[in-house]
């Protein structure tokens, strides 16, 4: 008998405008945040003990932010913006200021990747001013690294990954294109080194797993593409996952490697094995489209969350799959 | 039979002809003999060339007993002087690079071990180096694991795998300082390592394909190069590779334990060290190594006690790896306890002190494990654990612990939970339970609106799509089932639907807006008409607005002008709802006249059905309102709207719409006392707007496109001006109505 579906452990409310992209940052000893970014530019940062919003920045003159990301040392945020501007925050003793920001010429959707190649250093994948192009700087000294745009006509950047893998290859980035096509790039050679039609409908988010070397894309149909990185470096598609309602705004996959999670249009999270990508449960309680969904990276495997960030101004969070299988 | 004696003279016939051609290459002085000889040669290990001069059969037989001799002559050859570069490597070196490696890397490091310092020496040197370069070695692997079934000779085995593992060596002997740097160390053993991936590759691909393989000659070539020291160069290359590639794959999976079984024990070691050193996690360790610790003594010996307890000059992430590989599986766990039941025994031995126990980390590690396993037995019901509750009689002394503890702060090294993680296996998805996923619906199914108020709301202000959509699809229904509530909004709902766009591009938007107007047109006819005629001539509207209008009015004119067909009409269904058996008193007499009725056998019936139901004509008393005010201001141009100058496109469909009022005005009485002077208006409305065309087309194009109707207009034109003189007469009476 299958277990009733779960309830969110607790939500987020007050951030007064739909919710673009969430992140966790909860390092041990410390308290848990969540970091969040709305459509009206403002960055909230909620702390996960109290439950409240511990800080609120307001950000890129009231653009929407539409993507955030912290540094592995914790210190540094960086928020990207609408209004073309990708920010890196100061959060050291509880600052929050900008001091330094890197401009995209993007007027599209698509949310930065940030790959760290030293502790003092990462890359930054971003797409730029032309229609197809995307640029990858190294930081913090914004040196230019290289400027990929395909032979093609693919259209829009839509989303994009750096990934280093282990065989010692220099960083490789996915990116997904606005005519449903999936690239592989070496960003040192600056070659594509695969591609694929993934979707007949633009690529709306993608994610994959270096460690096993899958990933998955979404599009605004009812389906999931996943696919595979053979050892020649090239994308080969796998079975895809029919969804009951179309359209994704974003997919990860848990750092253990054990769950995907998908937040659909459908104003519902779907969280799927990621071996297998066997649907294990529906997550409702929004009442507008899910736009980002984010897994902690708790320590300790028991205190991990899903959060859900929404078009209804909310943020769901949800205690699934955190036990040892002796427990369950 | 016969297939084995053409065998045997094929065989035969190959065997002259190689023996012919060795004997030219050997005796003759004639280069060009020599050369064809190559040829010939070369021609039965050209499997490509199958239309060539030999067949499968013969190019086997040669290679099987002829070929040795064959490169033992090519040796020579390369030292000969009298060829020239591009022949010897046209000829010669194919020899080499297209038979079967394993003779061929024999005969090459025979030679090169053999031969003096020369240019014969540097020519072998070359062709040696592109034997690794293409490949080769490879092809060599892999033809060993094919042979899995013959019989090979053990000393050929042992002679390949000593020149293969040890062939920096050897050309580092020869060659000392003019060494090629592909032979050095530091690149021929992950080379090494990269052939013996795809030899491992091509396995499992044979495997797929049902064929069988041993990959023993791969496991002793692991064997013998990590014995001989070069494990870290080797498994750098390999295990992050088998550690992907056994992730997702249980055949892989099954191969790489297997290469680990066949490694001879005796070089078992060096594999082990060499693995656990080079992986990065536990996971990947065990899918690797398998159970192997649980089935070899040599492995169980080398994990658990010589990693663990006796070498300590390994990183932590390699006791890290040992631990979690042993804790992460039911059946490794008891090995794991009587790890850690030795080091107990030792720790509270007498013998133990700070010095002898230098691996502080280890045995922090250790300490940590011991309270984790006691907690475990509250956390975790493993069976196991519970069964060798022996291991709680050798818990360290609490004083022994806190000593421990107190010299190494807790955050410095191993947080708790990394080794908790260890106790908690690796499952598969299968592990996981799914929820109830039942109320996973379509969301499609978003009720209509029931009211027609709810309906408007949503076509005024909401944002969602789809509920538009759907009011939108209803309100045509609504509004004709709710006639009293459409008659309180219909101005109000026919302006939002006038000024409506499709901005979410429904299917079919244009007709159901159309619909929607025309019911509460019909519906409402006076206040919706005036107000719909009314904004036909205001400022801020399009042209295809303005020809929306003229059609809804249209079409809600001739709706109103047909009969009323609603088969639900009161009158119908009055009786049936108020008729009740016991209080009407005339019913027996009904039933009693069916009944008569029934048994009567008429010759003929007549007419029964009685034709359409009379009823008032619902355009009469509202036609009014459709015909007047369109007329009204015609001829004065707006800013935005000039009938009489650009916009006569509007002009002829307005022309045209109130020629089908008046068609349709037919029967209506109202209009007759003006039917006159309308037919009037509209012959000069045509009038006009042929000359409209005749001034605004070229007049060749008109002639070619509109010939036809020219001639017609022309007919219609002469028979108008009999009518004439009456049209100025009545044009005073004309102009005076038109200002009113």
């Amino acid at each position: 008998m299958a277990r009733p579906a779960p309830s969110p452990v607790y939500t987020l409310r007050g951030a007064g405008a739909p919710l673009n992209t969430l992140h966790f940052r909860c390092p041990a000893g410390d308290t848990p945040l969540l970091f969040s970014g709305s459509a009206k530019g403002a960055i909230h940062m909620w702390d996960l003990n109290s439950r409240r919003a511990e800080q609120v920045v307001e950000a890129h003159c009231g653009n929407s932010v539409i993507w955030l990301s912290t540094l592995r040392s914790g210190e540094t945020l960086i928020s990207q913006g609408r209004d073309m501007q990708v920010c890196l925050w100061d959060l050291k003793d509880g600052r929050s200021e900008v001091v330094d920001s890197v401009w995209t010429g993007s007027v599209g959707f698509c949310q930065c990747s940030v790959l760290e190649t030293s502790p003092s250093n990462f890359l930054l994948a971003f797409a730029g001013p032309q229609t197809e192009e995307i640029k990858i700087v190294e930081m913090p000294g914004k040196n230019p690294v290289c400027s990929l745009v395909p032979d093609a006509q693919l259209g829009m950047v839509m989303c994009v990954q750096l990934w280093k893998p282990d065989s010692g290859l220099g960083p490789l980035l996915f990116a997904g294109y606005e005519d449903g096509s999936l690239l592989l790039w070496d960003v040192t050679q600056r070659s594509e080194l695969s591609r694929v039609k993934a979707h007949p409908e633009p690529v709306m988010c993608l994610t994959f797993d270096p460690r096993r070397l899958r990933g998955v894309s979404g599009s605004c149909e009812k389906k999931l593409s996943s696919w595979m990185l053979d050892s020649q470096n090239n994308i080969q598609l796998q079975d895809c996952v029919m969804l009951v309602n179309p359209g994704v705004s974003q997919l990860r996959v848990r750092d253990d490697g054990r769950l995907l999670a998908s937040a659909g249009w459908d104003h519902r999270v779907r969280v799927f094995g990621w071996k297998k990508l066997r649907p294990l449960a529906v997550l409702q309680y929004h009442t507008d489209m899910v736009l980002s969904v984010a897994f902690s990276d708790h320590q300790d495997p028991r205190q991990r969350l899903l959060a859900a960030g929404s078009k209804d101004q909310r943020i769901s969070l949800w205690s699934i799959y955190n036990q040892g299988p002796d427990t369950v | 039979k016969l297939a084995s004696n053409v065998q045997r003279k094929f065989a035969a016939a190959a065997g002259a002809v190689v023996a012919q051609s060795l004997r030219t290459l050997s005796s003759s002085a004639d280069h060009a003999d020599k050369i064809e000889a190559l040829k010939t040669l070369n021609s039965f290990l050209d499997d490509a060339a199958e239309s060539g001069a030999t067949s499968a059969a013969e190019r086997e037989e040669f290679r099987r007993a002829h070929y040795s001799r064959t490169l033992r002559v090519g040796v020579g050859l390369l030292q000969a002087d009298w060829m020239s570069a591009a022949q010897r490597s046209q000829l010669v070196e194919p020899l080499f690079l297209k038979g079967p490696p394993d003779q061929a890397l024999l005969a090459l490091m025979e030679a090169v071990s053999q031969l003096s310092p020369s240019a014969g020496l540097d020519r072998l040197v070359s062709v040696t180096e592109s034997f690794l370069q293409s490949g080769r070695l490879a092809d060599l692997l892999w033809s060993s694991c094919l042979q899995s079934g013959l019989p090979g000779s053990p000393q050929l085995d042992e002679a390949l795998l000593a020149r293969l593992t040890a062939l920096p060596d050897i050309t580092a002997n020869k060659l000392r300082l003019g060494n090629r740097p592909l032979f050095a160390p530091q690149r021929y053993y992950p080379l090494l390592a990269s052939e013996m991936l795809a030899a491992l590759e091509r396995t499992c691909q044979a495997l797929r394909d049902g064929t069988d393989c041993s990959v023993a000659f791969v496991a002793q070539t692991l064997g013998k190069v990590c014995v001989q020291g070069h494990s870290g160069p080797v498994l750098a290359v390999m295990a992050p590779r088998l550690a992907v590639c056994t992730r997702s794959d249980a055949l892989w999976q099954r191969v790489c334990w297997k290469l680990l079984q066949n490694v001879p024990e005796r070089w078992l070691e060096g594999v082990l060290t060499g693995l656990v050193q080079a992986v990065k996690s536990p996971e990947a360790f065990s899918r690797i190594v398998g159970n192997l610790a649980l089935t070899n003594k040599k492995a169980q010996f080398v994990l658990t006690h010589k990693v663990l307890l006796l070498q300590y000059s390994y990183e932590t992430q390699v006791l890290r790896t040992v631990l979690g590989h042993l804790a992460s599986d039911r059946e490794r766990r008891p090995l794991l306890v009587q790890v850690c039941a030795a080091r107990q025994a030792f720790w509270c031995s007498e013998r133990c002190t700070a010095k002898t126990d230098c691996n502080l980390k280890i045995s922090y590690i250790f300490l940590k494990l011991v309270y984790l396993i006691r907690l475990s037995l509250v956390l975790f019901t493993i069976d196991l654990l519970i069964k060798q509750t022996s291991i709680m009689t050798v818990l360290p002394r609490p004083g022994q612990v806190s000593r421990y503890f107190s010299r190494f702060p807790i955050n410095s090294f191993c947080p708790a939970n990394r080794i908790l993680r260890l106790f908690c296996c690796r499952p598969s998805d299968d592990d996981l339970t799914p929820y109830d996923m039942s109320g996973d619906q379509e969301t499609g199914q978003a009720s209509p609106p029931r009211y027609l108020r709810d309906c408007l709301e949503t076509l005024m202000s909401s944002e969602d799509s789809e509920r538009v959509e759907l009011s939108l699809r209803v309100a045509e229904s609504l509004v004709r089932r709710n006639v009293f509530a459409a008659k309180e909004i219909s101005v109000q709902m026919t302006k939002v639907l006038l000024h409506m766009e499709d901005k979410y591009s429904i299917s079919g938007f244009l007709a159901l807006r159309q619909a929607a107007m025309v019911a509460l047109a019909v519906t409402d006819s006076v206040p919706v008409t005036q107000y719909l005629t009314a904004e036909f001539y205001s400022l801020n509207y399009s042209l295809r607005q303005r020809l929306d209008i003229l059609e809804v009015l249209a079409l809600a004119a001739q709706e109103l002008s047909t009969p009323f067909a609603d088969k639900t009409s009161p009158s119908a269904a009055a009786p049936e709802l108020t008729s009740y058996p016991a209080t009407d008193p005339a019913h027996w007499r009904q039933v009693v006249e069916k009944r008569i009725q029934s048994k009567t056998r008429r010759i003929s019936k007549g007419s029964t059905h009685r034709g359409t139901k009379a009823a008032p004509n619902r355009y009469a008393p509202a036609a009014g309102y459709f015909f007047f005010p369109l007329l009204r201001n015609y001829d004065k141009p707006e800013v935005t709207f000039d009938l009489l100058g650009s916009d006569h496109l509007v002009l002829g469909r307005l022309i045209h719409t109130l020629g089908l009022f008046m068609h349709l005005a037919v029967n209506a009485p109202v209009l007759f006392m003006h039917l006159f002077l309308f037919c009037l208006m509209v012959r000069r409305g045509v009038l006009f707007a042929v000359c409209a065309v005749f001034l605004s087309m070229p007049s060749q194009s008109l002639l070619v496109d509109l010939g036809e109707q020219l001639f017609e207009t022309r007919t219609w034109l002469s028979g108008k001006n009999q009518i004439k003189c009456i049209t100025t007469e009545e044009e005073k009476k004309n102009t005076i109505f038109t200002k009113n």
